[in-house]
């Protein structure tokens, strides 16, 4: 798939220019300067020759077969161009030429019949609006990029033009090798999810990294990033998360940008590796492209130091890596060799006067400790340390052994010879300990998406039918909420535990409820004007007596009444009270492009303020619920703390499966929310004391 | 004894501030003065009697004596409400008339405040055409000034009311209709033969509101500045617009509490700096603790409510329609305005009263 993009015959340039300084002629340039192998047509109609190459009027009057077309053209002369394309049977062109979606209205409606008139043509294509694409390994390209980076296995797409430039000027000087480069424009044909499949289907490759600004089609996103996250590393760099970096990144390619959240489940459940900056981004390749994943998260640190010992330390505290005691034979071992006052524990601290004779010895012996997964070496640039000799130890250990060796050499320039004998010999070097970390953090976190067993997708069928005609009558009625009597009956359809209820409209009938269900009980006003009931004072608890009933509809109806004057109320609800247990918020929300997420966090009256809650994309899968619930800051919460007993967690992550079958079975939901779900204690079960469903669309 | 009763064709119209006004200048004329509401929609209880919350607050600003109890016998509770449309309910009128004849005994003037206009409480048996004729009272008809067809409805009025209507006070009269007013309806309701008792000019302090009913009236969270919510809010804004431009909206009015998004920190700001009465942050979300510690400096309370700002706003434009006279200063200026425009010597020539009796 996609072959003529990266390993064509023959190459044409339309739009191929005379004059140097032109995109036309750097990309004829280009094309024909880094050793590619196959024909290259240039197409200007005002030329005979273009830097020595035969030049064609159009690509009609080519003789030959031609694999890749590279339009350059003016945008209004490119529709013409695409059709000559299908006449000519080229199946695959790469649309440099900007003016289109990213330009206007005008541009839209020009993409609109761009896309129309490609599909028509046969044509499939990459851009418009982009840079091009560079493959190291066949020599191509096509692109007006300067320069060409090294052959390497990391390939690398991008949604945005300038990056791909900005990364290969700082990949050239460090010699960091690349399989592919593409630039992607404005993805009106080709999107990210052909060309992560292509990659993962590269040999070259071996790490994918992209940067995205926004994507089209979330769900088959999610698909493609999961397939392929289970080949290859895929990292991502998502920009656009901020809202004034959404409007930059609307105004850019006219990419809707996700909301956050959407966006960070999305990642996490496909397994996308995510870079937050364009520095992570490096980082992470450069670890994952050189170095065997770790088969776990013990890792030790081997320094000249102690404080970039004690970062090194703390940056592993706050991620998933472990600095964890070597084996006493280990210690024993380090004992023979290292000075009496050099630290032995993990950070090894094998101190400031080490040559490169101490650093192999002492990298060596770690490394033989089974228990130890991965290492870092840090080096600070002292007098008498060998920056080049040390970086040939630490090469010379790293060939011996299949667990991952990722390099701090701190500062710059007294380390820079260092730094380049480790990265040309595959050893990721970081200026900085926290960044070895991170790298390192990355990998283990991918060595265990990719060794994590099959999700289970657990289903609650059979329910849908029952409470169809609810959301039917709700959208006949045009109305955009289910009424309390209606998520009462959707919720116990769906197995959700709810407090007993009854209405009352007089506070005879509310002393009566109460009587019916039994004291204590809670009351709560009933009114089509008032969502929020508990806001405007519309909710009593730990009703105890008559009297508390009657001068709780009294204090309720009235209030109500004072503040709303215009509210219609119905009458009151009394409702079991139900006592203990931890209040925890459930739901579903819609995101314009990924569709409905699951959420949750801790309920209680400091959740608005802590917003301390997790998202998850549907379908759920049982870790997914696990982990969306552990992921809280909060969760110990539920754990119990201080000798508290533990909640039912599982019932909590049944509910969160449920409202996934729930979202699943009524797409039209858009909001969902049990608020409070009352958790009690293990064993017990959780309690939906009030909730509200709104639906639109679909 | 006479009594005056204060309705309208349309509920709040005034009433209550007028007949609050009227009792304090019959007062102050030196008549022994009563103040009677048939029927409460506001339900309080007051050293555990159920009466109107209104009719409580007039019977303390006159400073009255007699039974609460009597003061208003019928509180439309909820309660009440919903027996009323499953059966029936009997007696409520007699109830009235037995506690106006109590507390008139010892009156020159009985000051009887209508509920919501004259013709409503037919649900309950207690009309106001119905109470009024029972009662034998004289009637003023207030009309909230909101354009050129409220004449119909007072037209209907004294049809309707015949030999016990007595005249009408135009309410809340915006400059922008003065002349209207003026060559217009003045004229025309008198040939038709309709007095004008008086005419009283909007007053954006009587129409105001305090942060603290602001924020009960929408479920808000007070987040600074406790102490500061009896500021009176006059005017709404929303901060909707660029920065540069809202310091210069905010500095054009007075006493104004601005509606904005609890993520706009920079209009936030610009509201705080041009000295808000309140700000209200909408959306549930909550700003950054820079804006707080600058509130407090400059003592302006901030609400968080859950409501979109578009909500809110649609919330408070029919606020006018549902301010209480609660506060002292509101009360003060609300007596002011009645008695600076009401034509007295006229209205007691109606009622056939004299100063000095």
């Amino acid at each position: 798939m996609l072959d003529n993009f990266f390993n064509p015959k023959s190459i044409a340039v339309i739009g191929a220019s005379r004059t140097p300084g032109k995109v036309g002629y750097d990309i004829l340039k280009n094309t024909i300067q880094y050793g590619y192998q196959g024909a290259v047509y240039p197409i200007n109609p005002g030329a005979s020759e273009i830097l020595g190459v035969k030049t064609y009027p159009s690509i009609l009057d080519v003789p030959g077969k031609i694999d890749l077309a590279v339009v350059v053209v003016p945008s209004k002369n490119v529709m013409e161009v695409i059709e000559q394309c299908g006449a000519k049977k080229i199946d695959s062109a790469i649309i440099i030429t900007a003016g289109f979606k990213e330009s206007g209205i005008e541009g839209a409606k020009l993409e609109n019949d761009l896309v129309k008139k490609a599909k028509e043509a046969g044509v499939r294509f990459i851009g418009p609006n982009c840079l091009g694409v560079i493959d190291t390994h066949s020599g191509i390209n096509a692109s007006f990029a300067a320069g060409m980076p090294a052959k390497g296995s990391i390939g690398f797409f991008s949604q945005s033009g300038a990056l791909c430039l900005a990364v290969l000027d700082r990949a050239l000087p460090e010699d960091i090798g690349f399989s592919k480069f593409i630039s992607m424009g404005n993805k009106a044909d080709i999107s990210d999810t052909d060309i992560m499949l292509a990659l993962s289907e590269d040999d070259n490759t071996k790490v994918i990294l992209g940067y995205i600004e926004g994507v089209n089609d979330g769900r088959r996103f999610m698909e493609v990033a999961s397939q392929v996250s289970k080949k290859k590393p895929l990292i991502i760099l998502k920009s656009g998360i901020t809202s004034s970096g959404a409007k930059a990144a609307s105004s850019h390619t006219g990419a809707l940008a996700g909301r956050e959240a959407a966006f960070d489940s999305a990642f996490k459940q496909s397994g996308v590796i995510r870079a937050h900056t364009i520095g992570e981004l490096f980082n992470y390749a450069i670890a994952f492209a050189n170095q065997p994943l770790p088969n776990g998260p013990n890792v030790a640190i081997v320094t000249n130091s102690g404080g970039p010992g004690i970062l090194a330390a703390d940056a592993c505290d706050k991620s998933d890596l472990q600095l964890v005691l070597l084996h006493k034979e280990t210690t024993d071992e380090l004992r023979t060799f290292l000075p009496p006052v050099a630290s032995f524990y993990n950070p090894i601290d094998i101190m400031g006067d080490a040559g490169a004779e101490r650093y192999e010895k002492a990298l060596y012996t770690v490394l033989q400790d089974e228990k130890i997964q991965g290492v870092m070496v840090l080096l600070t640039p002292t007098a008498v340390v060998d920056v080049e000799a040390t970086a040939k130890a630490v090469v010379n250990i790293a060939n011996l052994v299949d667990k991952p060796i990722l390099t701090s050499f701190m500062g710059k320039k007294s380390v820079e010879s260092g730094s380049k004998i480790l990265m040309k010999y595959n050893i990721p070097n970081y200026s900085y300990p926290e960044e070895a970390v991170s790298a390192l953090n990355a990998m283990y976190r991918y060595h265990v998406w990719i060794n994590r067993p099959e999700k289970t997708y657990p289903h609650f069928d059979g329910l849908k039918d029952k409470v169809t005609q609810i959301f039917e009558e709700v959208k006949e009625e045009n109305r955009e909420r289910l009424s309390e009597s209606e998520v009462h009956e959707v919720l116990n359809t769906y197995g959700f535990r709810q407090p007993k209820s009854l209405i009352a409209r007089t506070s005879e009938e509310a002393v009566a409820a109460s009587k019916g269900i039994g004291y204590p009980v809670v009351m709560k006003i009933i009114s089509p004007q008032i969502i929020h009931k508990s806001d405007i004072g519309g909710v009593r608890i730990n009703l105890n007596k008559k009297k508390d009933v009657e001068n709780a509809f009294f204090d309720i109806t009235t209030h109500v009444k004072n503040i709303m004057p215009t509210a219609n109320i119905y009458g009151v609800m009394i409702q079991e009270m139900i006592p203990g247990g931890k209040e925890v918020i459930v739901g579903i929300t819609k995101d314009a492009q990924f569709g409905h997420m699951i959420m949750f966090g801790l309920g209680g009256i400091y959740v608005e303020v802590l917003k301390d809650i997790s998202f998850r994309i549907t379908p759920l899968s049982q870790e997914d619920a696990h982990e969306m619930i552990r992921e809280t800051k909060t969760f110990p919460l539920l754990r119990g703390v201080r000798g508290e007993a533990e909640t039912d967690i599982e019932a909590i992550e049944k509910s969160l499966l449920i409202l996934s079958q729930l979202a699943l079975d009524f797409p039209q939901i858009i909001e969902a929310d049990i608020n409070p779900l009352l958790v009690k204690k293990r064993g017990e079960g959780v309690v939906a004391i009030d909730a509200r469903f709104t639906i639109g669309g679909d | 004894m006479i009594s005056l009763y204060v309705g309208s064709t349309s509920g709040y119209s005034g009433k209550s501030l007028v007949s609050m006004g009227l009792g304090h200048k019959f007062k102050k004329d030196g008549f022994r003065v009563g103040y009677f509401k048939p029927v409460g929609i506001l339900p309080i209880k007051v050293d555990n009697v159920l009466t109107d919350n209104d009719a409580w607050r007039i019977y303390r600003v006159l400073e009255l004596k007699d039974p609460i109890v009597d003061i208003c016998p019928v509180v439309l509770t909820q309660e009440l409400a919903v027996k009323g449309y499953l059966k029936d309910v009997k007696g409520l009128l007699g109830k009235i008339e037995k506690s106006h004849q109590r507390l008139s005994g010892d009156k020159d003037i009985m000051v009887v405040g209508g509920y919501g206009s004259i013709y409503t409480g037919g649900v309950l048996g207690i009309q106001g055409l119905k109470v009024i004729r029972r009662l034998k009272a004289k009637v003023v008809i207030v009309v909230k000034y909101e354009g050129e067809y409220i004449v119909d409805y007072v037209l209907q009025a004294k049809k309707d009311l015949n030999s016990k209507f007595i005249g009408v006070i135009l309410n809340k009269a915006t400059p922008e209709y003065k002349q209207g007013i003026k060559d217009y309806i003045v004229p025309f309701l008198k040939r038709k033969g309709v007095d004008i008792i008086g005419i009283i000019p909007y007053d954006s302090i009587v129409g105001s509101i305090t942060v603290e009913e602001l924020n009960d009236m929408l479920g808000g969270k007070v987040l600074c500045c406790h102490d500061r919510l009896n500021n009176l809010v006059e005017h709404f804004l929303i901060g909707a617009m660029q920065v540069d431009k809202a310091i210069d909206y905010f500095k054009r009015t007075r006493n104004n509490a601005v509606i904005v998004g609890g993520d706009r920190s920079d209009i936030q700001l610009s509201a705080i700096e041009s000295d808000t009465e309140c700000l209200i942050l909408t959306g549930d979300l909550y700003p950054s603790e820079i804006i707080i510690s600058r509130a407090e400096q400059k003592n302006i309370p901030i609400l968080v409510v859950r409501d979109d700002t578009y909500s809110v706003a649609k919330k408070l434009e029919r606020l006018s329609v549902r301010l209480r006279l609660r506060d002292k200063a509101k009360v003060a200026r609300g007596m002011d305005l009645v008695t600076e425009n009401i034509d007295f010597p006229l209205l007691y020539k109606k009622l056939g009263i004299k100063i000095g009796q």
